[in-house]
C-alpha cells in the first residue's frame, strides 16, 4: 500500500494541524486518559484473579466464606494452603509426602510440557516452511488440504479419543509413560505451531533463499542457515503457546498416566472432593502451577510479539 | 516458484531404482513385522511379541526409510517432501488408529458396564442422536457461544490498539494482560467460578450488588448463566487472540497510518480504511484458531455448572462428557463426537472458503 | 474430609468466636437422646493402651497429623502384621495401590501408614492417586480395555457390582477376617455389603449414611418461636424431624431473619448435577416416603421395574419444586458441596443433609462460621409411607416412617484377583489392606482427619473419644446420629449393581430439567424412568436383576 502524497500537500496539512494545536492538545489530553484509563481497567480485571488466588492461599476457610479481600487489613494470613503442601516455612524442611508428591509431579509436568512443545515446534515449523515455499501435489492433495488435514486434528473433543488411546498405548506399552504423553501433546499443539509458523515463513521473502540456492545451498541449507535465524522469534512465541497448552492438559493425564508419568494439573483437581473444597490448598497449588508459566511469559514476552509479528502482516 | 516436476529431470535411472528398491523393501519389512504380529495375536503363530511396539519401531524405520529414498529419487524435490513429511507421518501414526477405532466403536452399543461388552448396532445411536434433546439443546448453546467470539475479537483488536499505541510502560501491560490465558481452566473454574462470582462472599457478587442488582446469582437464570460462562472463557483466551492481533499492528508498517493521517483522516477513519483491511489476514488466523479452542469449551462448565440450569450452559463436549464419562455410555458419546466433527468440518470448510473469496475481492 | 473439626478441636479451648457464639449445651439437649449409645456396651479392650496411645497422636491441639505422625500410628498398629507375616516375608514384591487423593488425604494418609509396613515385610508399593472426579471413568476404562494396573484398591461398595460382579477382585481369605475382627463392622456394613455370591471380598476402611443437621439457634429463637405460634402453624417451634415439617418450616423462614441478623432460610436443596452424587440428596428427601419397613427395595422393584416415578419418588421431586423458592437466590446451581460447606457452615439455611461428618464439622471446625450451634439427628421421617406392593400410602402405627439413606456404604479396601496367581503376592496384598483396615487404626481415622468415619461398633465408645480430649456433649450428639442412622431396622441401602452412577447422572440430568421448570415433576420422572428401563437393558437385564437380588441379600 503505497500512497503518494505530494510535499506540498504535507506542508498544508502540517499547517493546518498547527492552527488545530490547541483544540487537538485537549483533545490529547482526553485520549491519553482514555487510553490509561482503558489500560489500567483491563489491566486491573486480568490481575484481580490471579490476586485472589494468591491471597486465597493464605486464607483459613472462615476468612474465604467471608470474602475477605486485603490480607493484615480483612484478615490475618496464615501460611495454611503452603502448609498443606510441605512447603510454608515450618514444614519445608521436614519430611512431606504431600509435597514429593508435588514435586515429582511438578518436575513431569516440565519435562512433558517442553519436550512435547520441543517436537512440535521442529516437525511443525519444517511442515509450516515446506507449506508456505512449496507446491506439494501428494495424488489428490495440495498444500490447502495438508492444511487443512493438520488444522482438524484439534478439533475433536480430547474426551472421546480417550478410549481409543487407552487401547492404543495399552497395546505398544506406552501407558504411564512420558514419551507416551509428550507425543499426545504433540500432536495436540501441532496444528498451532504449524498455523502460526506458516505465517511467519510467509512474511519472510522468498528473494533470501533464492540467493541463498543460487550460492549453491540446497533447500535445507538455506533453510537452516538464513530461515531459521530470522524466524527463531516466532518460534519462540509458538514454543510458549504450546507450553501453555500442555502444561494445563489434565484430560489425557489423569487417564493415560498413574504413577511415573503423573502431572500437576491431576493434583489441583484432586483438591475437590467429596468434602467441600480446600481453598487454600487448591489456591496454593494453582498459584505453584502458574509461576513457571509467569515467569516464562516474563522472560520470554517480547519474543512472544516479535516473533508473531513479523508474520502477522503480508 | 519453480515447480518440483522441473526439478526431477536429471536423477539418473540406477538412483531411481535404488531409492524405489529401498522403499519396497522396507514396506515389506513392516508389512513383515505387521503381519507376524497379527498371527501371533490371533494365535496362529506360537512366538511373537509381547506388545505391538515393535511394530511401532518398524514404522519409524519404514518412515526414515521412506524419507530416505525420497531424497534419492527425487533430489531436490525429495527433499522438499521431506519438509512436511515428518508432520504428515507423525500425525497419521498418532490418529490412523484412535480415528478408525472412533468410527468403529460409534456403531457399536457399548456401555463400558455391560455384560455382553460391544455390540455392533448399526445406525442405532445416530437414530438416537437425532431425538436426543439435550444435544441439540447443547449444539443450539454452541452457536451462542461462536458467535460471542466476534466480541471477544473486538475486544482482543481493542486491547491490542491500546497497547499499539504510544503508551508508558508497555512491557507490564503487555505481560499482564497475557496473564489470563496462562491459567489452568480447572483452577479457573474453581478460583473465579465458584469462589470470585460466589453469590455470598465473591467480590463480583458484591460488586454486583453495589451497582445495584439486588440478586447476583451469576448461574441461575438460563441467559445470565450461559453469559457469565462466556466472560469466564472470553477472560482465559482473549489475551490469544490479543497477542496475534498486537503483533499484526507493530509488523504494519508505521508510515501507511501516518500518511493517512496526513491526508486528514482522523483516527477512526484511518482504522476502518487502513488498519482494519490490513489486519484482515490477522484477524482471520486469530478468529479461526479461536473457534476451534471455543469448539471444545467444556472444562469450566463441567466444573462450575455441570450445564445447568436446565441445560442451558450444556455445550456439546461437556455433554459428551457427561455421556461418555459419568455415564460410561462409549458407544453413543463417540457417536455424537463424531456427528459433531463432522458439522465442525462442514462449517469451518464453508467458513474459510467464505473468508477467502471475501478477502479476494477486498484485494 | 475432618481436617476442619480437627483443626477446630486444636484450637477449641482457645478462642471461639464471639460474635456467633451459641450453645453447645444446646445441641446436646435437642440431639443428644444417649439412649442410643447405650447399645453399646463398653468394648473389652486387649490393647486398650495402645489404642489410648495412638490418639495421642498427635494429640488435641498439636496441630494437623502430619505424614511423620501417620508412620507412627501405623508403626504402633503393625501387632496384626507380625502376628502373620515374617520380618522381610516379602521382600522384592512389588505393589501398586490405586486410590483417592482427596485433599491429600486418603491415598497419602495410606501411603504414611504403609511405609512401616513396607520396611518390615520388605515389600514395596507404588501409588496411583486420582481426583474423585476422574475416579469412576478411569476405573470403568481400566476395567472395559483391561488395563487394570493395580493390585489394591480403595473403592466404594457402589462399585462392587462392577468389580466384584465381573470376577476381578480376589476373595478374603480367611486369616484376614479374624484379623481386622469383622463382626465389629456396624449392621448395615456386615454381609450382604461386602460380598457377591457369599464370598467376601471388601475391607471397610469407612462407613456413611446421610444424616440431618440442624441450626439449634434458630429453633431456641424466640421471635421465631412466636412467629411460628402467631402464623398458625401446629406443634411446637422445634426441629422438624419428618420431611412435611421441613418444607413447612423452610416455607415458613423465607423472608424472616436468622438469629445472626441475616436472610433465614431453611432446607437447603442441591439441585445442580454432580457427577451422580447429587442424586443421593433427592434420595434422602424420598427414602422416607419410599422405603416400607416391609420391603427391602425402595429404588427398583425386584425385576428392576424403577420405581423412580412412583408416587413417593414424584413427591419428593415435588417437594424440591415447591420449597426451591424459599431458598437463596443461586440455590438452582448449588451442588451438595455447596450447600453443605458454602451455605451451611458459613451461616446460610437452617437445614441440612450431608454425610455424618458435616455435623461435626460444623459443631467444632474454625472454618465453620456458624460455631457450636448446630444439633443433628438421623433423616426426617414422613406421616405416611408409599406402599408399592398395594399402590396405597399407609400411616404406620408406630408412627411416622424414617429410613436413613445409607448413601454410598463408605471406602472399602479391595484386592485385584490378578494377584491370586503368585501366592507371595497374594499374602503381601492381603497383609496391607488388612493392616490400613486394621480395628485399631481405624480408631485413629474416625477420630483425626482422614477422609473416613466411624464404622465399627467400638468406635462408638464415648470414653475413648472424650480421653483424647473430645467434648462429651458433643461427641455423644454426633456419634449418636451416625449409630443411629447405622443400625436403623429400615434403612435404606443402596442397590449395588453393576453402573449405579449411570443411573444416578442420567437421573440427575432430567432433574435439573424439572428444577428449572422445563418439566413437571410427573414427567421428568417418567423420562427418567424410561432412560433407566433403556440403561438397564444396554447394561443386560437378566444379570443386572440376579446381581439386584443378590445384593438385596435374596
Amino acid at each position: 500500500m503505497s500512497s503518494t502524497t505530494s510535499a506540498i500537500e504535507a506542508a498544508a496539512a502540517a499547517e493546518r494541524s498547527a492552527a488545530r494545536y490547541d483544540q487537538s492538545r485537549a483533545a490529547r489530553i482526553i485520549s491519553r486518559t482514555a487510553i490509561y484509563g482503558a489500560l489500567l481497567l483491563w489491566a486491573f480485571i486480568c490481575l484481580f484473579p490471579i490476586y485472589w488466588t494468591l491471597t486465597t492461599s493464605f486464607k483459613t476457610a472462615k476468612d474465604v466464606q467471608q470474602g475477605a479481600l486485603i490480607p493484615f487489613v480483612d484478615f490475618e494470613p496464615s501460611w495454611i494452603g503452603w502448609k498443606s503442601l510441605g512447603l510454608s516455612p515450618d514444614t519445608i524442611f521436614e519430611t512431606s509426602t504431600v509435597r514429593e508428591e508435588f514435586l515429582a509431579r511438578f518436575i513431569n509436568s516440565v519435562v512433558t510440557s517442553l519436550s512435547a512443545s520441543m517436537l512440535a515446534i521442529v516437525i511443525g515449523s519444517l511442515a509450516a516452511y515446506g507449506l508456505s515455499r512449496f507446491e506439494y501435489k501428494w495424488g489428490p492433495f495440495r498444500n490447502k488440504d495438508i492444511s487443512f488435514f493438520f488444522l482438524s486434528q484439534l478439533i475433536l473433543p480430547p474426551v472421546v479419543l480417550a478410549l481409543p488411546f487407552l487401547v492404543l498405548y495399552k497395546e505398544v506399552a506406552m501407558l504411564d509413560s512420558s514419551i507416551g504423553l509428550i507425543l499426545l501433546y504433540a500432536l495436540m499443539v501441532l496444528p498451532i505451531v504449524i498455523w502460526i509458523m506458516r505465517d511467519q515463513f510467509k512474511s519472510i521473502p522468498a528473494e533470501l533463499e533464492e540467493a541463498a540456492l543460487v550460492d549453491g545451498l540446497s533447500s535445507w541449507g538455506a533453510f537452516l542457515r538464513i530461515v531459521v535465524p530470522i524466524s527463531l522469534p516466532g518460534m519462540v512465541a509458538a514454543f510458549i503457546l504450546s507450553l501453555v497448552l500442555c502444561w494445563n492438559e489434565y484430560f489425557f493425564a489423569a487417564l493415560l498416566t498413574s504413577t511415573d508419568a503423573k502431572t500437576l494439573p491431576v493434583m489441583v483437581a484432586s483438591q475437590t472432593g467429596s468434602q467441600g473444597i480446600n481453598w487454600w490448598s487448591m489456591a496454593a497449588l494453582s498459584s505453584a502451577a502458574i509461576v513457571p508459566l509467569c515467569i516464562v511469559g516474563i522472560l520470554l514476552e517480547r519474543y512472544i510479539i516479535k516473533g508473531l509479528s513479523t508474520g502477522a502482516v503480508k | 516458484m519453480q515447480t518440483s516436476a522441473a526439478l526431477i529431470g536429471d536423477i539418473p535411472a540406477s538412483r531411481k531404482a535404488l531409492g524405489r528398491g529401498l522403499i519396497i523393501a522396507a514396506s515389506l519389512g513392516l508389512a513383515a513385522v505387521l503381519v507376524w504380529q497379527i498371527l501371533f495375536v490371533s494365535g496362529n503363530v506360537e512366538e511373537g511379541f509381547d506388545t505391538w511396539r515393535p511394530v511401532l519401531y518398524a514404522y519409524l524405520a519404514w518412515a526414515v526409510v521412506l524419507g530416505v529414498s525420497q531424497v534419492i529419487i527425487r533430489g531436490e524435490a525429495g527433499q522438499r517432501a521431506l519438509f512436511v513429511l515428518p508432520a504428515v507421518l507423525f500425525t497419521i501414526s498418532m490418529v490412523i488408529f484412535p480415528t478408525a477405532f472412533g468410527i468403529y466403536i460409534a456403531f457399536t452399543d457399548w456401555n463400558l458396564s455391560s455384560f455382553e461388552g460391544r455390540q455392533f448396532n448399526g445406525l442405532d445411536n445416530l437414530r438416537a442422536l437425532f431425538e436426543d434433546s439435550y444435544y441439540w439443546n447443547s449444539l443450539g448453546n454452541m452457536a451462542f457461544y461462536v458467535a460471542m467470539v466476534l466480541v471477544e475479537y473486538a475486544i482482543a483488536f481493542g486491547l491490542a490498539l491500546l497497547l499499539n499505541a504510544e503508551i508508558r510502560a508497555r512491557r507490564f501491560f503487555r505481560v499482564v494482560f497475557l496473564l489470563p490465558f496462562m491459567l489452568s481452566p480447572v483452577a479457573i473454574s474453581w478460583m473465579v467460578g465458584k469462589s470470585l462470582m460466589e453469590y455470598r462472599f465473591g467480590p463480583a457478587a458484591n460488586l454486583a450488588r453495589f451497582l445495584g442488582w439486588e440478586k447476583p446469582a451469576f448461574f441461575t437464570e438460563p441467559w445470565i448463566a450461559k453469559i457469565s460462562i462466556e466472560v469466564m472463557d472470553a477472560w482465559m483466551y482473549i489475551p490469544f487472540m490479543m497477542i496475534l492481533l498486537l503483533a499484526g499492528l507493530q509488523a504494519m508498517p508505521r508510515d501507511v497510518s501516518e500518511a493517512a493521517r496526513v491526508d486528514g483522516a482522523n483516527g477512526w477513519q484511518t482504522f476502518w480504511k487502513i488498519t482494519f483491511p490490513l489486519m484482515l489476514p490477522v484477524s482471520v488466523t486469530a478468529i479461526v484458531l479461536r473457534i476451534i479452542f471455543k469448539l471444545k469449551l467444556a472444562d469450566i462448565i463441567i466444573n462450575v455448572t455441570a450445564g445447568g440450569p436446565g441445560g442451558a450452559t450444556d455445550s456439546v463436549t461437556s455433554f459428551i462428557y457427561r455421556e461418555y464419562r459419568d455415564r460410561s455410555n462409549v458407544g453413543y458419546g463417540t457417536m455424537l463426537a463424531e456427528f459433531y466433527l463432522v458439522i465442525i468440518i462442514i462449517f469451518m470448510l464453508t467458513l474459510l472458503r467464505f473468508v477467502s473469496r471475501w478477502l479476494r475481492k477486498l484485494d | 474430609m475432618k481436617v476442619h473439626d480437627y483443626n477446630a478441636l486444636m484450637r477449641r479451648q482457645a478462642s471461639r468466636r464471639s460474635v456467633l457464639k451459641g450453645t453447645a449445651m444446646g445441641a446436646a439437649a435437642f440431639g443428644a437422646t444417649s439412649a442410643g449409645l447405650a447399645k453399646f456396651s463398653k468394648p473389652s479392650f486387649a490393647q486398650s493402651d495402645l489404642r489410648a496411645e495412638i490418639l495421642k497422636i498427635p494429640g488435641v491441639g498439636m496441630g494437623s497429623p502430619t505424614d511423620a505422625d501417620w508412620q507412627k500410628v501405623g508403626e504402633l498398629c503393625l501387632g496384626p502384621t507380625k502376628e502373620t507375616v515374617q520380618e522381610g516375608e516379602f521382600a522384592g514384591v512389588e505393589l501398586t495401590f490405586m486410590g483417592l487423593n482427596n485433599q491429600n488425604l486418603h491415598n497419602l494418609l495410606f501411603r504414611g501408614f504403609l511405609k512401616p509396613w513396607e520396611t518390615y515385610t520388605g515389600a514395596r508399593i507404588t501409588w496411583i492417586d486420582l481426583a474423585q472426579a476422574d475416579y469412576n471413568p478411569r476405573l470403568q476404562q481400566s476395567i472395559a480395555t483391561g488395563t487394570v494396573d493395580f493390585d489394591i484398591i480403595e473403592m466404594g461398595a457402589p462399585f462392587e457390582g462392577d468389580v466384584c460382579g465381573k470376577g476381578l477382585a480376589s476373595e478374603m481369605p480367611d486369616w484376614v477376617k479374624t484379623l481386622i475382627d469383622m463382626d465389629d463392622y456396624v449392621g448395615y456394613l456386615q454381609a450382604p455389603v461386602g460380598t457377591w455370591d457369599g464370598k467376601t471380598y471388601r475391607i471397610s476402611v469407612d462407613g456413611d449414611c446421610h444424616t440431618f443437621n440442624y441450626r439449634t439457634d434458630y429453633f431456641e429463637s424466640e421471635e421465631l418461636a412466636e412467629a411460628w405460634a402467631a402464623e398458625g402453624h401446629e406443634g411446637p417451634w422445634e426441629p422438624p424431624t419428618t420431611w412435611q415439617k421441613v418444607q413447612e418450616v423452610t416455607k415458613f423462614l423465607a423472608g424472616k431473619t436468622d438469629p445472626f441478623g441475616m436472610e433465614a432460610y431453611g432446607y437447603l436443596d442441591a439441585p445442580k448435577p454432580w457427577g451422580g452424587f447429587g442424586f443421593y440428596f433427592l434420595a434422602s428427601r424420598a427414602t422416607a416416603y419410599a422405603k416400607h419397613p416391609d420391603d427391602p427395595a425402595w429404588l427398583f422393584d425386584l425385576d428392576m421395574k424403577p420405581r423412580i416415578n412412583n408416587p413417593a419418588w414424584v413427591r419428593a421431586i415435588q417437594d424440591v419444586v415447591d420449597a426451591l423458592p424459599y431458598q437463596p437466590a443461586d440455590q438452582l446451581n448449588a451442588d451438595p458441596n455447596t450447600t453443605a460447606f458454602q451455605q451451611f457452615l458459613a451461616g446460610t439455611g437452617a437445614l441440612c443433609t450431608w454425610w455424618g461428618d458435616v455435623g461435626s464439622a460444623a459443631n467444632t471446625s474454625d472454618g465453620s462460621v456458624i460455631g457450636d450451634v448446630v444439633g443433628f439427628s438421623i433423616l426426617p421421617g414422613s406421616d405416611d409411607v408409599y406402599n408399592s406392593k398395594t399402590g396405597q400410602w399407609e400411616t404406620l402405627p408406630s408412627g411416622p416412617n424414617f429410613a436413613p439413606n445409607m448413601a454410598y456404604l463408605g471406602w472399602g479396601v479391595y484386592v485385584m484377583a490378578r494377584v491370586d496367581s503368585d501366592s507371595r503376592k497374594h499374602k503381601a496384598a492381603w497383609s496391607a489392606a488388612a493392616h490400613i483396615g486394621g480395628k485399631d487404626i481405624s480408631l485413629w481415622t474416625s477420630a483425626y482427619p482422614s477422609g473416613f468415619q466411624p464404622y465399627r461398633n467400638s468406635h462408638f465408645n464415648v470414653e475413648e473419644w472424650t480421653q483424647a480430649g473430645y467434648d462429651e456433649a458433643y461427641i455423644s450428639d454426633y456419634l449418636n446420629s451416625q449409630a443411629e442412622s447405622y443400625n436403623h431396622p429400615n434403612a435404606a441401602i443402596e442397590p449395588r449393581i453393576p453402573g449405579i452412577f449411570q443411573y444416578y447422572s442420567v437421573a440427575e440430568d432430567e432433574l435439573t430439567r424439572i428444577f428449572s421448570g422445563q418439566v413437571d415433576a410427573q414427567t421428568g420422572a417418567d423420562n427418567i424412568a424410561a432412560a433407566w428401563e433403556k440403561l438397564t437393558d444396554q447394561i443386560g437385564r437378566e444379570r443386572q436383576i440376579e446381581l439386584y437380588r443378590a445384593s438385596l441379600g435374596l
